[in-house]
């Protein structure tokens, strides 16, 4: 569904990627694991359109994404919910919820979709009319979820979704990322929780400085070797 | 306190169009988080452009009105094309600065223009004041409460109802997030830009048209009367912007009625300064400052 190819992104003369290629399945959760400073979040941004990628090639269920803005590839169904949520803190729930149909014209597919929002997230129509910069963190990414699946995804991208949450929310984050996927949104996510990330994945892969240095199923690779490298990455012998 | 009834009347009159001003201001600075000194000046070309019309053709007051909004909003785009649209995110400076050079360069043309210091600007009505009881109602003043009251809630309905309204409070409040949703940044960008400078287009006309006069020194006399009520409102707040703007109408009305009219900038100032000491954020943005370090902690 989502093939990245050689990409590499840099900040001015610094590359962040240095030749990312991986995959996402349909109907699949792919996870991108790796340490602070691998790039994660880097191309998590090129993928939706907000970094542009210096070479390389991003397909979308086999058309080129590089290099569109960020709208078009909204509309084309690929949403990212963003490291720390990105939420609009100064609107209201409902208004959230809203703007994450910005690219649709449908009013009552949109309005449609707001309830089922709330049948999803009850906290969010408890919520509805409170600013989302009051919401506790845990409700605050159910927010950016919720806002995200509201442009009707076929592909949800999640960056760090358990990123700052106390353990009992992470254990819900995941319930619902399992849920969606059952429910057929295609998902890639970034986690630094690698336990639980390897819990719900159907392919994982390891990201080191730039570089993925590792493709494979959850079991291929013992878990604590996992955890080591998406803590600490791969010991290198030589400086 | 009859008379502090009546320059509070007055103040609420000539502070309607101070919150057009102030709301033009706060669209630019909430969307792009820059400041654009050349806004009042953008007004002023506007201005010119109705009264040099209005001078040569003889036009009637409405066609003077049409050509003030449209003259400043194409001043507006030229001046977006000129310091923002080049500069990236983040450059605010570049923007800033590159905006005090294009107000000179404004001033300089209208002054090459219509060489006169002064230049008579058509009425939009003249008649005697109204009378209620003690209180007396001038007509240019009621008609620019009316006029600007429209014009703000014309405004709210664009921001609350359209999908380009949309697009702009996401901007305002966060413009990666924004991004993310699929708003179209630049293009909404320059747009707002466009709205903001013909809502300054609109407030200088009323505010000459009350006049009956207009002087180069106009743009200038429009930012700091623009910026002194959006700060006082808060940075980005559209409410902020109406508030701050009927807020200064009276202050200024008052510190006139009991210092005199050269006291009056300086009472203004004067209230900037305490509301910034007071709540950094202004009246307004005070609790947007307070509710978005609170998300930042919780991040």
């Amino acid at each position: 569904m989502l093939q990245v190819s050689d990409v590499e992104t840099a900040y001015g003369k610094i590359k962040a990627l240095k030749g990312v290629s991986l995959s996402a399945a349909k109907g699949r959760i792919t996870c991108l694991l790796g340490p602070n400073g691998a790039g994660k979040t880097t191309l998590m941004y090129t993928i939706a359109g907000i970094l542009r990628p210096l070479r390389g090639s991003i397909r979308l269920d086999g058309q080129e994404i590089a290099g569109l803005t960020s709208a078009a590839i909204v509309s084309r169904g690929l949403a990212l919910v963003p490291e720390n949520r990105l939420v609009f803190p100064q609107m209201s729930v409902k208004e959230n919820l809203e703007a994450g149909a910005y690219r649709r014209k449908d009013a009552a597919g949109i309005a449609e979709d707001i309830a089922r929002m709330y049948a999803r997230f009850p906290r969010l129509q408890e919520r509805r009319e409170q600013l989302a910069g009051t919401l506790s963190g845990g409700e605050q990414q159910m927010l950016a979820v919720a806002r995200a699946l509201m442009s009707r995804p076929r592909i949800l991208l999640m960056d760090e979704p358990s990123l700052g949450l106390a353990p009992m929310i992470v254990e819900e984050v995941f319930s619902i990322i399992k849920s969606l996927n059952r429910d057929g949104v295609t998902i890639f996510l970034v986690e630094q929780n690698a336990h639980m990330a390897l819990g719900v994945a159907h392919h994982f892969y390891l990201m080191e400085q730039g570089r993925v240095t590792f493709s494979g199923e959850p079991g291929k690779l013992a878990e604590d070797e996992v955890i080591q490298r998406a803590y600490l990455g791969t010991r290198r012998a030589s400086a | 306190m009859i008379d502090i009834i009546q320059n509070t009347v007055d103040g609420v009159m000539i502070g309607s169009s101070y919150a057009l001003l102030a709301l033009g201001f706060t669209l630019i600075f909430g969307t792009m988080r820059r400041l654009n000194l050349a806004y009042g000046p953008t007004i002023m070309a506007g201005a010119y452009l109705g009264t040099y019309a209005f001078l040569a053709l003889d036009i009637g007051v409405l066609p003077v009105a049409l050509l003030v909004v449209a003259g400043a909003a194409v001043a507006g785009l030229y001046v977006e094309r000129l310091c923002f649209r080049p500069f990236g995110e983040g450059a605010a400076i570049a923007s800033m600065i590159s905006s005090f050079a294009v107000w000179m360069q404004i001033e300089e043309a209208a002054s090459l223009a219509l060489p006169h210091h002064l230049n008579a600007f058509p009425r939009l009505v003249s008649g005697q004041p109204i009378t209620v009881g003690p209180f007396f109602f001038r007509l240019d003043h009621l008609a620019m409460l009316a006029v600007a009251a429209a014009a703000a809630a014309l405004v709210h309905v664009v921001l609350h109802r359209t999908r380009f309204g949309l697009g702009v409070r996401t901007l305002i409040d966060h413009r990666r997030a924004a991004e993310l949703v699929g708003v179209p940044v630049t293009h909404t960008l320059t747009l707002a830009f466009l709205l903001a400078c013909a809502i300054g287009g609109l407030a200088g006309f009323l505010i000459a048209a009350s006049e009956a006069q207009i002087t180069p020194m106009f743009g200038m006399w429009a930012t700091t009367k623009g910026l002194i009520a959006m700060m006082i409102g808060g940075l980005g707040s559209v409410p902020g912007a109406i508030m701050g703007g009927l807020a200064l109408g009276v202050i200024e009305a008052q510190a006139q009625w009991l210092f005199g009219p050269q006291v009056r900038d300086l009472i203004a100032w004067g209230v900037l300064f305490a509301v910034l000491a007071l709540w950094p954020g202004g009246l307004l943005g005070g609790r947007q400052v307070a509710e978005q370090q609170a998300v930042q902690r919780r991040v």
